[in-house]
């Protein structure tokens, strides 16, 4: 199945170059320029992976990846960011983010990322199922 | 998060645990867990090999033979600190959460090298706008070298220098930290690929916008202003300056950054504050950037202090050195000078003329270069600054009198002497002649050590000349396809190792110094910006040649003689091949390079090195490099352990071997086998993981000749006894124990056997990343007596020493291991291993006798030695 990818950076020209590149690729990819942006538009959609930019007026990329993390918590978070700061990119991944990638950054890279990210939340998201389904069998439903 | 991945793994586990599917087995279980497990080592393995990768980037990047930015130092760092999170989180899902105290030795590491990146010059104290009588060499820290400078000769000794007062470092946090102004710069920086010139070129212009369109503090101004009336008190009604730069790290003798920044002359009141925005902004130039760059200089090395002098109404100005700069045995002064202001002395833009001066026992003027001064000549006057045109006779007229030139002379013996070191000076000379130093800075001689004149004209050279003369604004000998620049434009096409060849020497030139291997002009100096950065940087370099633009063919290969002056057609082979190859690092000591020094203390060094050392825990892990081996270390045992406990595991396939199942069950972790095969056997055609191949090679390359096994039973009816144990398939329970199994991928094996009385563990991961690559072999057992299993297993240990296996015997068993070895010589490695455990399981009964020993030893080195062709290998 298509991947389904939102990408968040404030800089409008970058998303939408970026989304094109991506569905020349065959991934199903919509934008967002604004962290409060971004989460309405996960909490209204089962997004595989977000591309998340870190510096952007407003809500900041962290905030951002700790909401998106409350509402959809098998949604996979790539931080896609210019921003190489030690602090940021490990507290980044203690909130739960998959990576944390520095533009520029080459378009195979990226798209290995968010096909690892994809992945695995497709496989957390069996798993989960299966769970439910042998929880039912078990409790005798 | 933790929370949720442990209850995500609880209900996953559940479910294996009370399986619903009556068709699965506890068998499936196993290895299901198992395979998850191995795809997390797998994963694991790659974290680490990236690891591995960014420390030898930047251990590469030490090495200094290439530059690099604070940007390179922020994204590795930032990289392998993810990277190690990454690692800690495997190793973790690996283990069941046994070392989340890794943790811990993450932050800490992490705190260390973040102090290191982060630190900033701390905001100085102190007045935002000094005059010049207030300060003197003592101030540098506050004032920039510069502007010290001219304090320290104001007040101390009896030259002239113009009236003036310096906008300091404080004043340039104010500008600075006023709104997000610094923020803003350095997002504009961290995006830029500092190599990709044409960005760069972006980078630059947006942030001297940002610079000019950013407010000023009123409290800034207002400082700056009220300096302005008191200079005003001092000279005369509405004064002229100039604004010039004197940074904090300008000058030094390592690096000049000649002519870097911008220069504003003829300021009045009203363009006060835009004029000194504009200088700022000139720390943003890409010519500036690119210097810093290639200097190793951190941006916030360079704090822009401001020199604001009232103009001189100069009749001649220009350049002197109080020593040769291009000998450094050489005392003679030299002297350039230019009619007019001296701007276009440095700039290159104008040929000045040269007055070379003995200094002992008297100050005598020793040679005299006199140019034509047919271009226009920059004033000022009247308050205005003027281009006018010398009437014919004058242009041939010396810029300066002898007289002037010994005055000169000895201003700048004074000047050397009050400094102690020799002085790279700016001077103008007034209309009633009065001499004002504008500049005096440490000169850069070039050591004659490495200027060493060559007699190139001694070498015989075939080439044809193209141009002969000229000076030689920096030594040596280059050749590559000639490049004319004669715009700004041209700047960003200009290729990698070509010569640099242009009408004029202008310091906007150095933007290319990093890409050329010589510069060759039809104008320009020794003691212009250019030069002196082309000599720092150890780029040949011949000016004045006065006619390279018109000979030098565009796109033709070209061979730079500074020594003989002269540029040839082509590579001249004979003159390169006797000419020490030029440039010189200019990281190794910068600010950057002692900046990744100090934070790869934190990351490459390795301590944890004795897995049984009793540091050798989570808490002993001081750098990247001890956490990243902690974890290998335990992420194999968890796998070897696992691997271990599910020998049992009959889920697999049964292998056959010549049309006979052999009592062998091959478990396939996804990608280890290949080609069609029924649902429960495989053959080893099917077999397509590397290191199960090379061990199964080991095993059967050589057939066993030694006295008859115990069993009598020959080579190959072992691994096929079970054609005789039909009661050993899947289904029966009795399976669990007894058979052998190979749990295989690509590049995975973990292979356990069980032979009569010997157990053997063999693990490896073999791929083309030699840092993933390592084996693990654990050997057990025999039914003989001590002694005997004791010296079965000194005879295994001395044959894999030989092969660089690190082995450990303990009471009854013995562990071996090698990692990081290429592809290749695992493969080798395992399959010595698999011959090893085949042939030595059947001598119990001959460890008794020592001849025999030995005489198995050599053999059994001698047929290892097939797969190690050359010696000591």
């Amino acid at each position: 199945m298509k991947a389904k990818i939102l990408i968040v950076d404030d800089e409008e020209k970058f998303v939408n170059s970026l989304a094109e590149r991506l569905s020349i690729r065959d991934y199903d990819a919509t934008t967002s320029v604004s962290g409060q942006d971004a989460i309405e538009k996960v909490s209204g959609y089962n997004f595989d992976v977000v591309m998340l930019d870190v510096v952007m007026p407003g809500m900041d990329g962290l905030e951002v990846l700790r909401e998106i993390k409350r509402i959809k918590p098998l949604t996979e978070v790539i931080m896609l960011t210019a921003l190489p700061n030690v602090e940021i990119g490990v507290e980044a991944m203690k909130r739960g983010a998959l990576d944390y990638i520095l533009k520029p950054c080459e378009i195979e890279e990226l798209i290995s990322k968010i096909d690892r990210g994809h992945a695995r939340k497709t496989e957390q998201e069996e798993r989960i199922s299966a769970a439910e389904v042998s929880g039912r069998c078990y409790n005798g439903v | 998060m933790f929370g949720l991945r442990q209850a995500i793994k609880k209900i996953f586990w559940g479910k294996k645990q009370k399986s619903p599917n009556p068709e699965e087995s506890p068998d499936d279980a196993i290895r299901s867990r198992f395979k998850t497990k191995y795809w997390n080592f797998k994963s694991f393995l790659s974290i680490n090999s990236a690891i591995l990768e960014i420390m030898s980037e930047m251990e590469l990047a030490l090495r200094g033979d290439h530059r690099f930015g604070m940007e390179f130092i922020r994204a590795h760092c930032t990289s392998i600190s993810v990277s190690i999170y990454q690692l800690i989180e495997k190793i973790n899902e690996i283990s069941g959460r046994r070392y989340e105290k890794l943790y811990y030795a993450l932050a800490d590491i992490q705190y260390k090298i973040n102090q290191i990146l982060e630190e900033r010059e701390k905001s100085i104290e102190g007045k935002p706008v000094l005059s010049i009588k207030e300060i003197n060499k003592d101030s540098a820290n506050h004032t920039g070298s510069k502007m010290a400078n001219l304090g320290e000769i104001v007040n101390l000794t009896d030259l002239n220098v113009p009236h003036g007062f310096v906008i300091t470092a404080s004043a340039y946090h104010l500008f600075l930290n006023h709104g997000d102004l610094q923020k803003n710069i350095n997002q504009q920086l961290q995006s830029v690929d500092i190599e990709d010139i044409k960005m760069l070129g972006m980078a630059s212009s947006n942030i001297q916008k940002l610079i000019m369109q950013s407010p000023i503090h009123p409290e800034l101004e207002g400082a700056i202003l009220d300096g302005y009336r008191r200079l005003e008190e001092k000279t005369e009604k509405d004064v002229k300056v100039s604004m010039r730069s004197s940074a904090l790290g300008e000058d030094s003798q390592e690096s000049s950054f000649a002519g870097q920044y911008h220069t504003e002359l003829n300021v009045s009141y009203n363009t006060l504050i835009h004029s000194y925005k504009k200088v700022l902004a000139g720390k943003y130039s890409l010519q500036a950037i690119t210097y810093r760059f290639n200097k190793g200089f951190r941006d916030e090395d360079i704090v822009m202090c401001v020199g604001c002098m009232a103009m001189v109404e100069a009749v001649s100005s220009g350049v002197m050195y109080s020593k040769d700069p291009g000998d450094i045995h050489n005392n003679q002064i030299f002297i350039n000078a230019v009619l007019g202001l001296g701007k276009s002395a440095v700039e290159g833009s104008i040929s000045p003329d040269l007055f070379v001066a003995s200094r002992e026992p008297t100050i005598k003027i020793l040679k005299k270069e006199i140019h034509v001064k047919d271009q226009g000549i920059l004033t000022f006057s009247n308050k205005e600054l003027h281009t006018v045109e010398l009437p014919e006779p004058e242009k041939y007229a010396p810029a300066i009198t002898d007289i002037q030139a010994q005055f000169l002379a000895k201003q700048a013996v004074i000047l050397e002497n009050h400094f102690k070191t020799p002085q790279d000076i700016e001077w103008a000379i007034e209309k009633e002649g009065l001499v004002r130093i504008l500049q005096s800075r440490p000169l850069k001689q070039v050591r004659k050590e490495d200027n060493e004149f060559k007699d190139t004209l001694a070498i015989k050279v075939n080439n044809h000349t193209i141009l002969n003369g000229g000076v030689a604004a920096s030594p040596g000998v280059a050749c590559g396809p000639a490049f004319i620049v004669n715009s700004a434009e041209e700047i960003y096409k200009f290729p990698e190792g070509a010569v640099l060849v242009t009408k004029n020497s202008l310091p906007q030139w150095t933007t290319i110094l990093n890409r050329a291997v010589a510069v060759v002009t039809d104008r320009g100096g020794i003691a212009g910006h250019l030069a002196t950065v082309t000599r720092e940087f150890g780029i040949p370099a011949l000016f004045d040649t006065l006619a390279a633009t018109d000979r030098i063919k565009n796109g033709t290969i070209i061979t730079v003689d500074t020594y003989a002056r002269k540029v040839y057609e082509g590579k001249a082979e004979a003159l390169l091949r006797e000419s020490p190859a030029g440039g010189i690092s200019r990281i190794k000591g910068s600010p950057v390079y002692i900046t990744l020094k100090r934070t790869l203390k934190h990351i490459t060094p390795l301590n944890l090195t004795d897995p049984k050392g009793d540091d050798f825990t989570p808490d002993g892990c001081q750098t990247y490099h001890d956490i990243t081996r902690f974890c290998h270390e335990k992420a194999v045992k968890e796998m070897f352990d696992s691997g271990k406990n599910s020998r049992g595991i009959s889920a697999g396939k049964r292998l056959i071997i010549n049309d006979v199942p052999a009592q062998w069950w091959i478990v396939d972790l996804g990608d280890g086998l290949k080609g069609s095969m029924e649902k429960d056997t495989v053959r080893l055609a099917n077999i397509a993981s590397a290191p199960m191949m090379a061990l199964w090679e080991g095993m059967t390359a050589v057939e066993w000749d030694g006295p008859p096994p115990v069993d009598t039973r020959g080579f190959i009816s072992i691994m096929v006894e079970s054609t005789m144990n039909r009661d050993l398939c899947a289904s029966s329970q009795s399976s669990y124990t007894q058979n052998d199994c190979a749990i295989i991928s690509k590049n995975f094996c973990n292979l356990s056997c069980r032979f009569g009385y010997h157990y053997s563990v063999v693990q490896t991961f073999v791929s083309d990343k030699s840092g993933e690559n390592y084996i693990k072999f654990y050997f057990k057992g025999g039914a003989a007596d001590h002694n005997r299993k004791f010296r079965r297993m000194k005879l295994i240990k001395d044959i894999l020493v030989k092969y660089d296996f690190q082995v450990e015997i303990y009471e009854d068993y013995m562990n071996a291991t090698i990692a990081a070895y290429d592809q290749f010589s695992t493969l080798k490695r395992l399959k010595a291993l698999g011959y090893l455990t085949m042939h030595t399981r059947q001598l119990d009964m001959i460890m008794g006798n020592p001849a025999k020993t030995a005489y198995y030893k050599k053999k059994f080195l001698k047929d290892i030695s097939l797969w190690f062709p050359q010696a000591g290998e």
